[in-house]
């Protein structure tokens, strides 16, 4: 089927047809809570920032969370020896998102020029790689519990 | 839907990796066609009789019993 979207989409049909759910779920939940933000309008005035990140929040978060939970991301893992090889991977790829994510900090907001504003930059580094690393271990830990009952 | 996948699998001492890796989709997908928890495309369903040397029928048809 032609799509604009299937730059989005894996090859593999099973995960194609998932995600492609999630999209159009998280679509309907958004068209849902635009309407609701509508009536609250009429009460009291909303900021339109607020909507807008509300709806930004609603879509990505909701997708998002389907596709972490589904255990679908890591689809060949069924083994115990690949589970614990993909989680050093796991590890290996936030250390480089970490790293990455703070140098890119300190080339945009340039150097801290304080102690406070070295560890405001290293918390928010530190607390995104905390997030990148749980929400991948909890995908891996769905996606090998599912292969495992699948063999 | 029911289905003969794994017993087809099986006795050309196939892994699901392997019939996976031959038709292009993920380890999952295959162990969730063989439960029968997932509907195939009609595309797919070819993709493994051919790899598995059976028809569709032989694979896929349900047979009612009396």
């Amino acid at each position: 089927m032609r799509t604009w979207l299937a730059f989005l989409l894996p090859k593999d049909e099973y995960k194609r047809n998932r995600i492609i759910y999630f999209f159009a779920e998280g679509g309907i939940l958004l068209f849902l809570s635009l309407i609701i933000m509508i009536v609250i309008h009429n009460f009291i005035t909303l900021p339109v920032e607020l909507v807008m990140l509300i709806a930004v929040v609603v879509f990505s978060f909701y997708v998002f969370g389907r596709y972490i939970f589904s255990g679908i991301e890591y689809a060949d893992v069924a083994t115990e020896k690949a589970y614990k090889k993909e989680i050093k991977n796991i590890l290996v790829k936030t250390s480089i998102f970490l790293l990455l994510f703070f140098i890119g900090t300190i080339m945009i907001i340039g150097l801290p020029s304080s102690i406070h504003n070295w560890f405001d930059t290293l918390f928010l580094a530190i607390l995104t790689g905390f997030l990148w690393f749980i929400t991948s271990f909890v995908s891996l830990k769905r996606s090998y519990k599912k292969n495992k009952e699948l063999l | 839907m029911k289905n003969n996948v794994k017993l087809a699998r099986i006795k050309r001492s196939m892994t699901q990796q392997e019939l996976a890796d031959r038709v292009g989709v993920t380890r999952q997908t295959i162990g969730l066609i063989e439960k029968g928890e997932y509907n195939p495309s009609l595309k797919l369903c070819v993709a493994i009789a051919k790899e598995l040397n059976k028809t569709l029928d032989e694979l896929f048809w349900e047979v009612e019993s009396d």
